[in-house]
């Protein structure tokens, strides 16, 4: 059996000593005008490099950028697409956290790429820390959340469908953008589905686009998955859909409805599973061995007995010292597991 | 109904009321006392000081600018939340997280039994108001928002931290009012984070305004406030102070097919763009505003705080305020 330990998305980009202030102080430079561009991509790369560093300290076999450079999950994405701009401010979900929102000027556009350039450097980041074996997933955010996050300006933007559209048709481009630059697994997070089942035809389709790009880019002999992440609301009323995806993996937030645990253990998964076991939102620790013992229901009934364990969403929204700690805590239910 | 309880409170206010959302931006002198007090420069009593002389400057420049409702800047508070749980017992700082952009705070970690230690802020508000003879507002973060924004690591779940939360805050509005304040803010900014809990920060916020004599307020921004209404109308105070501008005044739709209920802080001017409105954007927000809602439930103030402008940004965000309102009144 294979219980990979893997990262779920971003990771704090600063904390509380000085030297972990770069990014925050670099930035604060660019914006009084004494730091320039090449200043801020010398830090976000520096954090970058910092960020890995830790999950491989970690011993996750899966790690992330952190997404260090992302400023949201939403308009860092959007804000690159041709017809976007962003716009003033608006709350993530539940969390205290805030997005800008992206406006719809017209039809978004993908005319450059939005995260094979972070992808490269992250690479380069995880060669240089000796991370071979370990593999770096790069992240998206959805095209049905992006758009569900969006206004409209255009009139051809205003229904969310031809927003959907133009999202996943950009994002679809990067998948292939991504593969070909060698990334072997791709994060799809959407999190407004969960809010919006109703929505399910309509982001079946989405994810059909992106489902067939990851399957032209093996038809180009790359090696690449497509996982599919949610969080930030109870996976339980959508699981039989999630499931029956034809993704290469779903990962799922078990802290919003404890009771999916049962359902998991009970209903099985004809795929992988990403098990969001540990809380990403609120830093008192899980003891490995309750964790341990809620995994243990779970394992038997996962499909090709393949899962992985990982935090329930991005870490970012935790303080550094726990995100780390949380990290370190899924070596510590892997080990719980291999020692019942 | 909003008009009649400040009447019977005292409260003779024009129409249109102009007042503001609770902070204003620090002066230098503040920042660089703080600075100074954090590196062990000077003592509590020197950052007090400095504290003091710039509440003294907003209060003026508020007597200046003509608002009618005032508030006392917040020159001694950082985070809104952070504030009181640094004071609270129960709580813990928290390392920084990050709030949007660039900027981060110190989310405070629940970590036992939380109680009320004695005024918080009674002090603040009597030297504020002492300093006009106009209304300052007692300015306090509610329960709901205290808990959504603080990490839990002692009660068994979210409903009962906010519960726990709804007394502590209640025994400081009384507090408030036995020092003779009338309008109390109790913001909840997180109101529409969990539409499903809704009804629990609604049972906090009685658990904290429930059979006290006062004009309550409370602030929500930034929020999905179309997954919350109208039941956000069952919230027990008497004013929402609502951030409008910055979301291009979509709640307005919303007022449209379902009656909003209770006075409103109109936000008129965005707060989190340097760009100062012109004033006659400014009227037709107003303008727009009585297409839906009557005037005399309708108060003028910017969406949120003013704590990320400059200084000179703030004030000039606020006379466009005072300018508005006072186009109307006449």
């Amino acid at each position: 059996m294979t219980l990979v330990l893997a990262h779920t998305g971003s990771y704090p980009r600063i904390g509380d000593s000085p030297e972990l202030q770069l990014l925050r102080r670099t930035i604060a430079g660019v914006d009084r005008g004494d730091r320039d561009a090449g200043d801020l991509a010398e830090a976000e790369s520096q954090m970058t490099r910092r960020a890995i560093d830790e999950q491989l300290a970690a011993g996750l076999d899966v790690v992330t950028d952190g997404q260090i450079r992302w400023n949201d999950p939403v308009s860092y994405l959007a804000g690159k697409l041709d017809g976007v701009r962003v716009n003033g401010l608006l709350r993530l979900f539940d969390t205290n956290f805030y997005f800008r929102q992206p406006v719809l000027a017209r039809r978004p556009a993908r005319t450059r790429e939005l995260v094979v350039g972070d992808f490269a450097v992250a690479s380069e980041a995880l060669k240089a820390a000796g991370g071979n074996g370990r593999r770096l997933k790069p992240v998206l955010t959805g095209p049905y959340t992006l758009a569900r996050l969006s206004l409209a300006e255009s009139a051809e933007m205003r229904a969310l469908e031809p927003r959907v559209a133009a999202y996943a048709e950009a994002l679809a481009a990067e998948v292939g953008a991504l593969a070909d630059a060698g990334a072997a697994e791709v994060q799809i997070d959407e999190p407004s589905i969960l809010l919006f089942p109703g929505d399910w035809p309509l982001f079946a389709q989405a994810m059909g686009q992106l489902l067939r790009a990851r399957d032209e880019a093996r038809r180009r002999r790359h090696t690449i998955d497509l996982i599919l992440q949610v969080y930030f609301h109870d996976c339980a009323p959508l699981y039989e859909k999630l499931i029956g995806l034809p993704v290469d993996g779903v990962g799922l937030d078990f802290i919003y409805n404890p009771r999916l645990a049962d359902l998991v253990a009970q209903a099985g998964s004809p795929v992988p599973l990403g098990l969001g076991v540990v809380d990403g939102r609120n830093t008192k620790l899980e003891r490995p061995e309750d964790v341990a013992r809620q995994v243990a229901r779970m394992l038997p009934r996962i499909a090709r007995a393949r899962a992985w364990l990982g935090p329930s969403c991005g870490l970012e929204y935790l303080p550094r010292d726990r995100a780390r700690a949380k990290l370190e805590l899924l070596g510590k239910i892997r080990a719980a597991l291999a020692g019942r | 109904m909003g008009r009649e309880k400040l009447e019977k409170l005292g409260l003779h206010l024009p129409l249109f009321p102009v007042t503001s959302v609770g902070s204003f931006p620090k002066l230098d002198s503040v920042v660089e006392a703080r600075n100074e007090f954090r590196r062990g420069k000077i003592g509590a009593e020197k950052l007090t000081e400095a504290e003091r002389r710039a509440t003294a400057f907003w209060m003026q420049k508020q007597e200046e600018l003509g608002i009618d409702v005032l508030v006392d800047g917040e020159q001694y508070r950082g985070d809104m939340v952070a504030y009181f749980a640094e004071r609270l017992p129960g709580f813990t700082e928290g390392g920084l997280v990050r709030s949007y952009g660039n900027r981060y705070y110190h989310k405070p970690i629940v970590t036992g039994e939380v109680s009320w230690p004695g005024p918080l802020t009674v002090d603040w508000w009597r030297y504020a108001q002492g300093l006009t003879t106009k209304p300052v507002k007692g300015m306090l973060t509610g329960p709901y928002t205290m808990m959504d924004w603080s990490f839990n690591e002692h009660y068994a779940d979210r409903k009962a931290t906010c519960m726990a939360l709804a007394g502590v805050i209640r025994r400081e509005v009384e507090a408030l009012l036995e020092a003779g304040c009338r309008i109390v803010q109790v913001d909840e900014p997180a109101l529409s984070v969990r539409p499903e809990e809704l009804a629990i920060a609604v049972e906090a916020m009685h658990r904290v305004t429930d059979g006290l004599n006062a004009y309550f307020i409370s602030h929500a921004c930034y929020g999905a406030f179309e997954l919350i209404y109208p039941g956000m109308l069952e919230l027990p105070v008497d004013n929402f102070d609502l951030e409008m501008s910055n979301s291009g005044l979509d709640l307005l739709e919303l007022f449209r097919r379902h009656p909003f209920t209770k006075d409103i802080s109109f936000g008129v001017v965005d707060v989190h763009t340097h760009v100062l409105e012109d004033a006659p954007t400014v009227r037709r927000r107003v303008e727009q505003a009585l297409t839906i809602l009557p005037k005399e439930r309708v108060w003028v103030d910017p969406d949120c705080g003013l704590k990320t402008r400059t200084v000179d940004e703030a004030i000039g965000k606020l006379r466009l305020c005072v300018e508005a309102a006072r186009s109307f009144r006449n």
